[in-house]
């Protein structure tokens, strides 16, 4: 189970630069589609690298999926010298990506964001069509279903 | 909702495989989301993933 609130908190606490994308970035757009993870771009700029490994230290960040024992450090030289990671964190899964496929990185996705507060947290989230248009990219067969309903959620939203 | 427009405007041409899915997409579930603020939304992903996760477990116990 994912404490939402939890996660966004320690990243806004944390003064990191992310960008909200994939499944909860979907559900705040309105999608009834269940995510198990929070997806997020973060800046690759040396700041908010020092940033993002000081607000995720205390959650136990480890790679999902890694066996147990492996010598994995969530700390700044990690971070730079890694883009993409899959974390299981006590506050739940969390993907931490520098670039998404289809998508490039935080500044690239930055002009096409909305600002949402949720839980009271103000946060960046992917807009409804650069969603759609990240995940066309990806081109992923597992995305159809999931951007079917984009697609349907911008039409009954009056945007398309 | 707390939600600040899109800046840019991202073409979007229809693609014929998505419109082949999105005839099976239900459409009532989004209309009641979009009833609903981000929190609202969130928390019932929260309660949807408490029943997954209780169905899991009872799935388990069932074995």
């Amino acid at each position: 189970m994912i404490d939402f609130e939890g996660l966004l908190k320690a990243l806004r606490d944390g003064g990191v630069e992310f960008i909200l994308v994939g499944g909860a970035a979907a559900t705040a757009h309105g999608s009834a589609r269940l995510t198990e993870d929070v997806d997020i771009v973060y800046s690759r700029g040396p700041e908010n690298i020092v940033r993002l490994a000081s607000a995720l230290r205390p959650y136990a960040p480890y790679l999902r999926g890694a066996p147990p024992g492996l010598p994995f450090h969530w700390d700044v030289e990690t971070i730079r010298r890694g883009l993409n990671f899959t974390l299981t964190t006590s506050l739940g899964s969390l993907d931490v990506f520098g670039e998404i496929a289809g998508g490039g990185s935080y500044e690239s996705l930055l002009p096409d964001c909305i600002d949402l507060t949720v839980f009271g947290i103000r946060c960046r989230c992917l807009g409804l069509d650069r969603l759609i248009q990240v995940k066309r990219a990806a081109g992923r067969p597992k995305d159809l279903e999931a951007i079917a309903e984009l697609e349907a959620l911008r039409e009954e939203r009056g945007l398309s | 909702m707390t939600e600040r427009g899109q800046r840019n405007e991202v073409r979007l041409a229809p693609d014929p495989v998505i419109e082949v899915y999105k005839r099976d997409v239900d459409r009532t579930l989004l209309r009641e989301n979009l009833k609903l603020s981000v929190d609202e939304r969130f928390r019932k992903l929260l309660a949807l993933q408490r029943f997954a996760e209780e169905l899991r477990r009872a799935g388990r116990a069932g074995r």
